[in-house]
């Protein structure tokens, strides 16, 4: 075998490895949503500007991100998207300032979301709270 | 080390070349050259030449993105990677061999920042985080091996005879 098969069969399988782990990781990794009604509630606080509103909502979007995206205008909610997915920037119509360390915090029953809106599965009963917080 | 004209002219050379390598790139999603960059100045230009290309280029990113944890880590993974490469360099004998470190290299890059961030975040968050990054380790890991493949031998005969002509021989 020529160098050049060798690497055209190098890149295939390594194309093949990366196949199997992509499936592996969307089977067994990814996180999944719920089909069907779901009521859920949102939270949004931004002590700076005195709000605290709490927002409930009956839902059949599998993922926080497609609800926030419905509700936008009624939450004043505004994104940035990344390669890697897409961030509150802001909400009730108040856009964090990076200048000043600000970003929304989100938490899902009171434990610290470890994921973006995008991966965040809706769950009946569920509370999102965004508080706007500095790190 | 005996830091030459040369040698102060070079090292802000390499260090420039791989940040521009890393922004014309930045627009695709864990798809770079700096792995490659990096292992082919290690195998033409040694060991402490890359080293302190690293630091620069590391410092460099400090000034464009603003200081953080991530940057923090660079001034370890990059010095890794080469030092990794100046230990196995007389051992390998094709780009077939570079192209495995630099694919290994890029699947564990989330693995290694999921570490290093756990220090400041706590164990919890790093595993999220190395768990929530899988697929992009992977698309970092395969585009490193393929760039490497691809790449490795064209570049760094060309480096070595640029280096040569301008440099006399390379030690």
């Amino acid at each position: 075998m020529n160098n050049v098969n060798k690497k055209v069969v190098a890149i295939v399988g390594i194309l093949l490895v990366a196949a199997v782990v992509y499936w592996g990781y969307s089977a067994f990794i990814a996180p999944k949503g719920e089909a069907g009604k779901k009521h859920v509630t949102i939270q949004v606080v931004i002590e700076k500007q005195n709000i605290d509103e709490t927002f409930e909502y009956t839902t059949e979007h599998e993922f926080l991100y497609d609800l926030l995206k419905e509700k936008e205008k009624e939450l004043g909610a505004s994104f940035k998207t990344f390669d890697f997915g897409a961030m509150v920037t802001g909400m009730m119509n108040y856009t964090a300032n990076e200048a000043e360390n600000e970003y929304f915090h989100i938490t899902v029953n009171g434990q610290d979301a470890t994921t973006g809106p995008q991966e965040i599965p809706l769950k009946d009963g569920d509370v999102y709270k965004f508080e706007l917080k500095t790190w | 080390m005996d830091m030459r004209a040369r040698d102060i002219a070079l090292i802000p050379l390499l260090s420039a070349s791989i940040t521009v390598g890393k922004l014309a790139l930045s627009f695709i999603p864990n798809v770079e050259i700096v792995t490659m960059l990096f292992i082919i100045y290690t195998v033409t230009f040694g060991l402490k030449r890359s080293l302190l290309a690293a630091v620069l280029f590391s410092t460099i990113e400090i000034l464009i993105y603003g200081f953080s944890t991530w940057v923090l880590g660079y001034y370890l993974i990059w010095p890794l990677l080469i030092i990794v490469t100046g230990l196995l360099k007389d051992r390998l004998k094709s780009e077939f061999g570079y192209a495995a470190i630099a694919g290994i290299f890029g699947f564990l890059f989330g693995a290694f920042f999921a570490v290093f961030e756990s220090f400041f975040y706590g164990w919890a968050y790093g595993f999220t985080y190395w768990l929530r990054g899988i697929l992009f380790d992977v698309v970092h890991g395969v585009s490193n091996y393929i760039v490497v493949l691809l790449l490795f031998k064209p570049l760094s005969r060309m480096l070595k005879a640029q280096a040569e002509r301008f440099f006399g021989v390379v030690s």
